[in-house]
């Protein structure tokens, strides 16, 4: 395999769970609510996710590619009732949503750290700060996979890959072509319109806020079974603000923040791809890492002019208030 | 009450902190009549409309609607009730079609390969083009509300209600934004709604609207009914007088100006809008002292931009700007408020005003980093005070809960007042007013009047800038004329008729 083909292969991988975690961010903030959660939305829907695997261990044969399947179901379920904080926070009590963001996140990365070390040292009996997973299986498209250099696209793919655009084509054609899309899109522009058509804005805005939260979780789980084979506290590193980033570039549409988060994936394989090349210490790709990270601030600068945020991004709605 | 009213209001009272809006109010509408509702700003009309469409309660008294009594607890119910509501606020989503702001909530269906649930766009388009057709309102549904003028969202806000089957049209103020033209338009369609059968309520205080569309007309005072009258027989100085509740003078009376040194120059100014065009080209005038320059123009012509220019607000593209023999043309805001400059904004909600403060801040909002507000860096809130209370006495600003009133919650002709007496109390060599009287009633409106005047008298140069050609006819001492961003003519006021204006603001005539 040349690098060129790892490069594209891992730029993928990491490409798809950002863009999934991405698209609950713009259901949520096209609704009108700031959300800066996503990073601890993801941390716990892997928590929930890891947890549930790690005490069914027992029921599955070994290798079998079930629980991973579960863990997915899991995540988003956790992911999802994990955002009803910040859904009843920003909806029902008003609250700062910038806050109530960082607040979810601080309290995710403490609470998971705290209960994966206990549930393995009660539970378990087997003291560690993480849950194992084991990495997933991968697969080839056959035919395509042969395709010379754009075949890497249909090479050694996770099987999440296909499930995460499977859902984000779901999450598009509702966004933009269902009545509750519609009136999602328009609470995030003028709430006081959707009050005036006769839809709870609140309702809206609090479904919003869940499918967010179920796609966090969704994207989290999938950086678990790929880059790391492990629920621990290392799932908090920051790609739930790439995700933000990521569709605040896209100007909070759903095609063109896929198009920023493969950059911010490639970027990332890319610079691996560079340390080897180089020959450089394994020590250095951390110093690629911060590529991403150096991007957005690059892309921060040229791109701020043209971006459109929702109207009403970050409002807390008052019915009386013109 | 007589039968055949489709609304009746019985003893309606509604009290809100530190107000009745509303005191013991009954009146009945008859179906198929054009019913205006008139009063000045904070007479109680809105309010009272809208507790009919849902939005508030009353504290006591009944609503009969179609012989019925209802409790209508929201929109959604007034809605069901065939309902509807333009407000003076539009309630639009800006990036979306006309189409689909008019189907939000109650969105045609279909099913994509007969499976997954849809809306239906087409369908949509092709319902408000038709209903657009019928009442000759005359839209584009594929056009996006942010593309659109003023007047157009308002009828887009008109088939919202149709689409939803409004027999009973409420309609609040809404002719405040529109130009002449767009308010002979809106008036044809408003008889043409009558005639269909439909039931409609205006909410004005413009006495002239009144008179040429409404069947009969309820007066409102202070939250108090006065009477109800039948529109063609009464005459307008009669409604005046009960509106206002006292009797109308109608003709400024303006003493002659004694003109004193220059105060303002303008010289070979351009002003370029956000894209580089040039909206005020090679402008120039000036102004002395004790002498209202009025600048007359259809909106949109570089009239505002001129102003903004000379209040620092817009940077100029060239030209030059002289205050009192001072090179103003670069100079920073506080620097021209300092220097003399006040400045009555035409947006008086997000320029004129912090709607979150209340009204003691909002007061000294020019002043506030001044002896005696601040001292050696810090604020002195009994300075913001007991300044608040002697402007609300002087300038009789009406409101809630005095200099504690959060200005969000007064009525514009408070919300006016209270900008007028901050900018008057500067006093500035030269004083910039934008549209001063816009959306006020009669009675605000010879209350502005009469300050402009005052403070000619006093010395001050005054700039103003109306769209209203009355205003300009009765205030000005000296005129100029703006269309597409230049001065056609100036002159003496005395020397120039209306019709010779409005000739030079359609671009007709040239000088």
């Amino acid at each position: 395999m040349t690098i060129l083909t790892t490069a594209i292969i891992d730029g993928l991988s990491f490409a798809l769970p950002l863009f999934i975690m991405a698209i609950g961010g713009i259901y949520s903030e096209r609704s009108g609510v700031t959300n800066l959660a996503i990073e601890g939305l993801q941390g716990m829907g892997a928590f929930v996710g890891a947890l549930a695997v790690t005490l069914l261990a027992g029921v599955f044969p070994a290798g079998s590619q079930a629980p991973m399947y579960l863990a997915m179901l899991f995540a988003m379920l956790g992911g999802m009732v994990y955002s009803l904080v910040h859904a009843v926070l920003c909806v029902k009590f008003r609250a700062d949503q910038v806050i109530s963001g960082v607040v979810i996140n601080i309290l995710a990365m403490a609470l998971t750290t705290f209960l994966t070390s206990q549930i393995n040292a009660t539970v378990l009996g087997a003291p560690s700060n993480k849950f194992v997973l084991g990495t997933s299986n991968r697969f080839s498209i056959p035919g395509l996979s042969g395709i010379p250099v754009l075949g890497a696209v249909f090479t050694n793919l996770y099987p999440f890959e296909l499930i995460i655009v499977a859902v984000a084509f779901i999450a598009w054609y509702v966004l933009y072509r269902t009545p509750f899309g519609m009136h999602l899109r328009a609470c995030g522009d003028n709430p006081h319109a959707v009050d005036a058509a006769g839809v709870e804005v609140s309702l809206v805005r609090f479904r919003a806020i869940m499918i967010s939260g179920a796609l966090s979780g969704l994207g989290g789980i999938c950086f678990a079974y790929s880059i790391s084979a492990q629920f621990s506290p290392g799932i908090y590193m920051g790609y739930g603000y790439l995700a933000i980033a990521g569709l605040i570039f896209g100007n909070w549409q759903i095609l063109p923040t896929l198009g920023a988060c493969l950059i911010f994936g490639f970027a990332r394989s890319g610079g691996f791809a560079l340390t080897q090349v180089m020959g450089l210490k394994a020590a250095f790709s951390d110093l690629f890492m911060i590529l991403p990270y150096l991007i957005t601030l690059l892309l921060l600068v040229f791109f701020s002019k043209s971006n459109h945020p929702p109207r009403a991004l970050g409002e807390i709605y008052d019915k009386g208030k013109r | 009450m007589a039968e055949g009213y489709i609304v009746e209001m019985r003893h309606i009272t509604k009290r809100f902190p530190g107000i009745i809006a509303n005191d013991d109010i009954s009146l009945g509408i008859k179906k198929g009549e054009i019913f205006a509702l008139l009063g000045e700003n904070g007479a109680g009309k809105s309010t009272l409309m809208s507790m009919l469409f849902g939005m508030y309660e009353p504290n006591e008294g009944e609503i009969w609607v179609r012989g019925k009594r209802e409790r209508i607890v929201s929109p959604s119910y007034a809605t069901k009730l065939n309902i509807g509501m333009v407000h003076q606020h539009f309630k639009l989503v800006s990036n979306y079609t006309i189409a689909e702001n008019i189907i939000l909530g109650i969105e045609p269906k279909r099913r994509l390969a007969g499976l997954l649930p849809m809306v239906d766009l087409k369908s949509a388009n092709e319902k408000t083009a038709a209903l657009s057709e019928r009442y000759g309102l005359e839209v584009d549904p594929t056009r996006k509300i942010e593309d659109v003028n003023v007047s157009t969202q308002q009828r887009v806000e008109i088939l919202k209600m149709l689409y939803r089957e409004a027999e009973i049209l409420i309609f609040d103020e809404p002719t405040a934004v529109l130009t002449p033209q767009e308010i002979d338009f809106l008036l044809k369609i408003i008889r043409g709604l009558r005639d269909d059968g439909k039931t409609v309520i205006l909410i004005t205080h413009k006495l002239e609207e009144i008179k040429r569309v409404a069947d009969r007309c309820a007066i409102l005072n202070r939250g108090r009914l006065i009477d109800v009258l039948d529109v063609p027989t009464t005459s307008t100085q009669t409604m005046a007088n009960l509106m206002v509740g006292r009797q109308v003078d109608f003709s400024v009376g303006k003493p002659p100006a004694h003109f004193g040194r220059e105060v303002l120059r303008v010289d070979h100014l351009t002003v370029k809008n956000r894209t580089g065009f040039p909206v005020v080209k090679d402008t120039s005038f000036s102004i002395r002292s004790g002498e209202i320059f009025a600048i007359a123009g259809v909106s949109g012509n570089g009239q505002v931009e001129i102003a903004d220019a000379v209040a620092g607000l817009t940077p100029a593209a060239s030209g030059t700007m002289i205050l009192n023999g001072k090179d103003i043309t670069h100079a920073a805001v506080r620097e021209r408020t300092d220097l003399g400059i006040s400045y009555i904004p035409e947006d008086r909600q997000s320029v004129g005003l912090v709607l979150d403060f209340d009204l003691a801040d909002n007061l000294a909002l020019k002043t506030y980093y001044r002896s005696p507000f601040c001292e050696k860096g810090i604020l002195n809130p009994a300075a913001f005070d007991a300044y608040g209370e002697k402007l609300i006495g002087e300038y009789d600003i009406r409101s809630g809960q005095g200099i504690r009133t959060g200005v969000r919650s007064m009525s514009g002709g408070n919300q006016q007042k209270a900008i007028v007496a901050r900018e008057i109390e500067l006093e500035s060599p030269l004083m910039i007013f934008v549209q001063p009287t816009r959306g006020l009633d009669i009675g605000a409106i010879e209350n502005i009047h009469r300050q402009i005047l005052a403070e000619r008298d006093k010395g001050r140069a005054i700039l103003l800038i109306s769209l209203e050609l009355d205003e300009i006819m009765s205030l000005a001492d000296t005129i100029g004329v703006i269309y597409s961003g230049e001065l056609l003519k100036i002159a003496p006021a005395e020397r120039l008729t209306t019709n010779e204006v409005g000739q030079f603001m359609m671009g007709v005539k040239q000088a």
